[in-house]
């Protein structure tokens, strides 16, 4: 089963030359197959260079990724990654967009077609299919983005903060939704944001982390049942994680 | 009053309401007692002359001989500008090979290479085509270039992360989000085919309307030099609307369609 270890890592933009400056060191974390787990830190902890490096968008200066005993290296489809940014293609229709990584391997219509209707329908956009992206809501768009890296079937899927750009509502309304999806499909979530409650909502473990270089500050094992509700946000034991993690942000 | 102000309100009203002012004005200056009719030819003598023209035949074959140079320049121009331009915003080696090459040429006015381009090919028709081929492809490979350097690079990571090679990125992603750029470089390169157009016809051509344009000129046929102004200016509009559906089509994606 599909397992990321993150093995001494360190990151250092301009290595050897005039002005070296660390963003991440000594990293060392495991993220269990099929688990939900956050990151959580102040801006400038280097918690989405660490993610991009998982996605092999870049490669760190020390230290090494594996994934499942393989080295990370380069980006491949076993690590899907939804962007903060809008990624929704916009010349594409919905359901092109969902099938855009089957279709990069060749799928034949038939396939394209049982996973768009599929995906669709799990992301909530049926009715939507052959709408172009300039026609959805931020959060709709959020959903097709989601949708699309399921329906490529990555072994991981690494999330950027997607939800920083939504409204509170639909924020909450989208993360009840991703546990519901997480929940069907069985695969490792690794969920990079600055928002305390949504990381613990969401996730199994949260690892906090400090800024400047970006070190592992603590790890936190949220044990709140599942499947998680709305209501649970207002427990004391919810607050109680909240706080302590609170805490330990440099604010 | 009332119907004035429900035929101006709308693009289409406005747009019609500037060039009938432009008549309007022309008439009432061409009138005047002391107007000079070989300078500022009536109205009527401009469309005599159309009618002349259009009934000899000579019009039909000067449109037909320009309109042909135009699409050949054009196209082979545009061809090549989406080709290399395509390459060159894409591949950092193809740029670092181009760059400078295209830098250096882009600011000469293609007109500037008649004369070179009359002593090696002659005043034939490979030399007016090649002109317009020119100045086709100078103004429309810089649209691609710069379509294709303002990729969003979210578009290509996205991509990238659901396994798609660099040649696959380039296909399904640079290109198509390179076309709002792309669209625009081939509307200027249609509106620099006409400028060159009439220029290298007015420096070495037997036919096309630049050549009309020349021969008013010679024997004082202030009208006829006037109708082909106004032919041209009608070809051109038009096909630029033409363009402008083509473009609303491919464009039906965009926010920033027409």
């Amino acid at each position: 089963m599909p397992e990321i270890l993150v093995d001494k890592l360190t990151h250092t933009f301009g290595k050897g030359g005039p002005n070296p400056l660390t963003v991440l060191e000594d990293i060392n974390l495991k993220f269990e197959s099929g688990s939900f787990c956050s990151i959580v830190g102040t801006s400038g902890c280097g918690k989405s260079t660490l993610l991009k490096m998982m996605a092999g968008l870049f490669e760190p200066s020390d230290g090494q990724m594996t994934l499942d005993g393989d080295i990370i290296r380069g980006t491949d489809r076993r690590r899907g990654m939804v962007f903060q940014q809008d990624a929704v293609f916009p010349w594409m229709t919905v359901s092109r967009n969902i099938s855009y990584g089957p279709r990069l391997r060749g799928a034949s219509r038939e396939e394209q077609a049982e996973i768009e209707t599929k995906w669709v329908d799990m992301v909530g956009l049926k009715g939507f299919e052959d709408r172009w992206p300039r026609e959805l809501s931020g959060g709709m768009r959020k959903r097709v983005d989601i949708g699309r890296v399921y329906a490529n079937d990555p072994d991981v899927l690494l999330m950027d903060e997607p939800f920083g750009a939504l409204d509170a509502q639909t924020k909450e309304r989208m993360q009840a939704d991703l546990l519901e999806t997480w929940r069907q499909s069985k695969k490792t979530v690794i969920f990079v944001t600055h928002d305390l409650e949504e990381a613990i909502f969401l996730s199994d473990k949260i690892i906090v982390m400090s800024a400047r270089p970006g070190r592992i500050r603590h790890i936190e094992e949220v044990s709140l049942p599942r499947p998680r509700t709305d209501e649970m946000r207002l427990t004391d034991e919810f607050i109680q994680i909240k706080r302590k993690l609170w805490a330990m942000l440099e604010h | 009053m009332e119907i004035l102000a429900k035929v101006t309100t709308g693009r289409f009203g406005l747009g019609a309401l500037s060039v009938a002012v432009v008549f309007i004005l022309y008439i009432i200056v061409t009138n005047q007692p002391d107007n000079n009719p070989a300078l500022l030819p009536p109205l009527t003598d401009i469309f005599n002359s159309f009618v002349t023209n259009v009934t000899s035949g000579t019009l039909f074959t000067a449109l037909a001989a320009s309109l042909f140079r135009i699409f050949m320049g054009f196209f082979i121009g545009t061809t090549l500008a989406l080709i290399l331009g395509c390459l060159i915003g894409w591949y950092k080696v193809i740029e670092y090979l181009f760059d400078p090459l295209i830098e250096a040429l882009r600011p000469i006015p293609p007109l500037a290479y008649i004369p070179i381009i009359i002593i090696w090919f002659g005043i034939g028709e490979f030399s007016r085509v090649l002109i317009i081929t020119i100045a086709c492809f100078m103004v429309c490979v810089v649209n691609v270039i710069a379509g294709m350097k303002n990729v969003p690079q979210v578009y290509v990571d996205a991509a990238a992360t659901m396994g798609a090679s660099r040649f696959q990125v380039f296909r399904t992603v640079a290109v198509p989000a390179a076309t709002p750029f792309i669209i625009t470089g081939y509307r200027i390169a249609l509106a620099a085919a006409w400028t060159t157009l009439v220029a290298s016809e007015l420096l070495a051509a037997q036919n096309g309307l630049g050549f009309l344009l020349q021969e008013g000129r010679r024997y004082f046929l202030t009208d006829q030099v006037m109708m082909i102004i106004v032919i041209i200016g009608a070809c051109a509009f038009i096909m630029d609307r033409i363009f402008r559906k083509i473009q609303a089509r491919l464009m039906q994606w965009s926010e920033a369609r027409e």
